[in-house]
């Protein structure tokens, strides 16, 4: 699966995307890569055990509200964005 | 003595050249606040909607809120109202920067122009001094030509609000600029401006501004302010990467309109001209507008190759009208379309959808190769660019440029390839995939218009809640409710984008302090509503029905070929009922009686 960093969330990964076999759920990718990145990444996904409300999740281009949240099943096909909290007009 | 308001207005007729000063009225400023909601009252009062937008019968109103150059967050901005020449519809345009503050300081809340003046003049206000002087000089200058020798002319220190050739030579979607590269943008202003032959408004003031409530008002700005510093999106988002940083997370959700929307919401570009690719490769440094700590203004180079070039923006619509929309992956070449824009003072996001559509006509082989003067495909980096500067200048092909992608595409016999609703262009979201756009488009009282009831908010980036794009329930509520209170905001005189991190509480309570008008919150968003209605009925009485409440053909019966929401076209029956009925409005969608003695209107 493809994983692609927008924003200032590249700043933490120092990369725009990544491949990453073998996670089944969200989170256990978002773990993955906290171990990957480091610390400061971790503090910047998640509020204890919560996602952060300054971060934004798409699996397909669909907001992971509108799936199962930190439970959403993963297909080895699937690409997930990661945004920080943004806005515009 | 008024608060927060200075009381005092301007009245110039530029066809016997007289200027008047008159007291604005406490009661439309109670019930319409300033603004897009008191310049709209004046057109309604004094303008028949069924007025040609360009004949001297109708005005042309510059309109600063009660908050406009106050201690409130982000209070730079004003409006500039008329009927608009693009759409036929009442015109309200907000541009940030600083003009609207100084023209506060020099003791006015408005200018009203009427009439129509033989030679091209424009209006110098130093304080109590207001005149009329020839602008002859300064006609067929670019705006920042323009503003360099008003300013030399008049006062360093003063603002200047111009329009460039576009605005001279009528360009449908031409500009009002301010500070050079401030825009009142949409639907055309600008021409109105340049068949008065008003050529600019310059303004330098030395008073102040009394709040009614000083320590209360003090107290409501800075919480408002810690706020915005505090939020992610407006202390850090808005002033790192602008307004661009919207393109990838439209991209990604499936909703970025690609090649005048044939292609569907994925662009695979979009990368290549986003807001981090921007501050990647040309951002000098951001910038703000008066009173506001976001600074999402974008100062921009290229610094060489035949794009070369120097200015700000582009912001994320006018992006996406040259990139997506028109196939262009080529950011210099849209950094500078964007510039050009600014100069000649047009619309980069009509100019941009108009030439997509007209790259859609040529593909199709429905205009020819020798009437353009060459090729036009999408993708095309120098054309938009080559476009773009001869729209604003009317020459050759940019002569049918100019009168916007409806008449292009009515004349070439296919109106549907114009992507725009009551003929104004609909920028950078696709309602296929965000529903609740898909609603604000058919609705906005300016035609295809994203910013009046910015679904996108919640339905894409979740604010304040997370609204799912794909599915029509509630939308109509929701959109309400944000056309109500960017009325609000739009007549107040602070920035829309302070409603990332802040609500109708905290604008009320800045209201409340700096006019000691007695408005609860309720007062205030009601007062909204009374602006949305207002507008809507000056529409009806123009002659638009409920048939001009409807999107392209494109949106209605082609599915969005690609994306999570593949399949989906915008599902409007459904949406619009629902919205006449949250409204108030009759199954025509004519407000009742009961909804306008409810509003005092």
């Amino acid at each position: 699966m493809i994983i692609k960093f927008f924003a200032l969330i590249r700043d933490y990964t120092g990369s725009k995307e990544i491949s990453v076999e073998g996670c089944h759920t969200l989170r256990e990718l978002l773990n993955k890569l906290c171990s990957r990145y480091g610390k400061s990444f971790s503090e910047k996904l998640f509020a204890g055990d919560r996602l952060s409300e300054d971060i934004i999740i798409l699996v397909n281009g669909r907001h992971i509200e509108h799936l199962k949240g930190l439970d959403t099943g993963l297909e080895e096909n699937d690409e997930i964005s990661i945004f920080p909290r943004i806005a515009g007009g | 003595m008024m608060f927060g308001w200075t009381g005092k207005l301007l009245r110039v007729n530029l066809t016997d050249g007289t200027i008047a000063k008159e007291a604005l009225n406490i009661e439309d400023a109670r019930k319409y606040l300033g603004g897009r909601g008191l310049g709209t009252k004046m057109i309604m009062d004094e303008v028949d909607p069924k007025v040609d937008p360009f004949s001297p019968e109708n005005k042309l109103i510059f309109m600063t809120g009660p908050l406009t150059g106050t201690l409130a967050s982000s209070g730079g901005r004003y409006e500039v109202v008329s009927k608009a020449p693009l759409t036929g519809t009442i015109g309200a345009s907000n541009s940030g920067g600083h003009f609207g503050p100084e023209l506060k300081y020099a003791g006015y809340d408005g200018i009203i122009f009427e009439g129509e003046s033989d030679k091209p003049v424009y209006l110098y206000i130093n304080d109590d001094e207001v005149e009329l002087r020839s602008a002859e000089h300064l006609w067929g200058k670019t705006v920042f030509d323009t503003t360099d020798e008003l300013l030399k002319e008049t006062a360093e220190d003063a603002r200047v609000a111009c329009i460039g050739p576009g605005g001279e030579l009528k360009v449908l979607f031409a500009t009002v600029m301010n500070d050079k590269n401030r825009a009142a943008g949409r639907s055309g202003l600008g021409a109105v401006m340049g068949s008065k032959k008003l050529k600019a408004v310059v303004a330098r003031g030395t008073k102040s501004i009394k709040a009614a409530k000083p320590e209360e008002f003090l107290e409501s700005c800075t919480d408002a302010r810690r706020k915005l510093k505090e939020h992610p999106v407006t202390g850090t988002g808005l002033p790192t990467y602008g307004t661009e940083i919207l393109v990838n997370i439209l991209n990604q959700s499936g909703a970025l309109p690609t090649r005048n929307w044939r292609d569907g919401g994925y662009f695979e570009h979009a990368e290549e001209t986003s807001g981090e690719a921007l501050v990647d490769k040309y951002l000098v440094k951001n910038k703000g507008c008066f009173g506001c700590n976001m600074g999402c203004g974008r100062v921009t180079r290229i610094p060489d190759g035949k794009f070369k070039g120097f200015g700000e923006g582009p912001e994320y619509e006018a992006g996406w009208s040259y990139g997506a929309d028109c196939g262009v992956s080529d950011l210099a070449a849209i950094c500078k379309a964007n510039f050009i824009c600014n100069e000649l003072g047009i619309d980069p996001i009509t100019m941009g959808s108009t030439i997509a559509c007209a790259m859609e006509l040529y593909e199709k082989g429905l205009i020819k190769r020798e009437e353009i003067g060459g090729s036009l495909n999408f993708g095309d980096a120098d054309a938009i660019v080559e476009l773009t500067r001869k729209t604003g200048l009317r020459e050759g092909f940019g002569n049918k440029l100019a009168e916007g992608s409806y008449r292009l595409a009515e004349s070439y016999g296919h109106p549907e390839l114009s992507m725009s609703v009551k003929k104004q262009e609909m920028p950078a979201y696709d309602g296929r995939g965000v529903q609740g756009m898909g609603l604000e488009y058919a609705t906005s009282n300016r035609g295809g218009c994203h910013v009046r009831g910015y679904l996108t908010s919640p339905e894409i980036l979740g604010i304040p809640a997370k609204l799912d794009p794909l599915v029509t329930e509630d939308k109509a509520g929701w959109l309400k409710t944000f056309q109500d209170l960017t009325a609000v905001v739009d007549s107040v005189g602070i920035c829309l984008f302070t409603t990332f991190g802040i609500g109708l509480k905290e604008i009320s309570d800045m209201l409340r302090g700096a006019t000691g008008m007695d408005l609860s919150d309720e007062d205030v968003l009601k007062a909204g509503e009374r602006i949305w209605n207002l507008e809507r009925l000056f529409n009806l009485k123009a002659g638009f029905t409920k048939k001009d409440d409807t999107l392209p053909e494109r949106l209605l019966k082609e599915p969005l070929p690609n994306g999570p929401g593949k399949g989906k076209v915008v599902e409007l029956d459904t949406m619009l009922k629902e919205y006449y009925e949250v409204r108030g409005w009759d199954e025509a969608g004519v407000p009742t009686g009961e909804k306008k003695k409810e509003l005092a209107l």
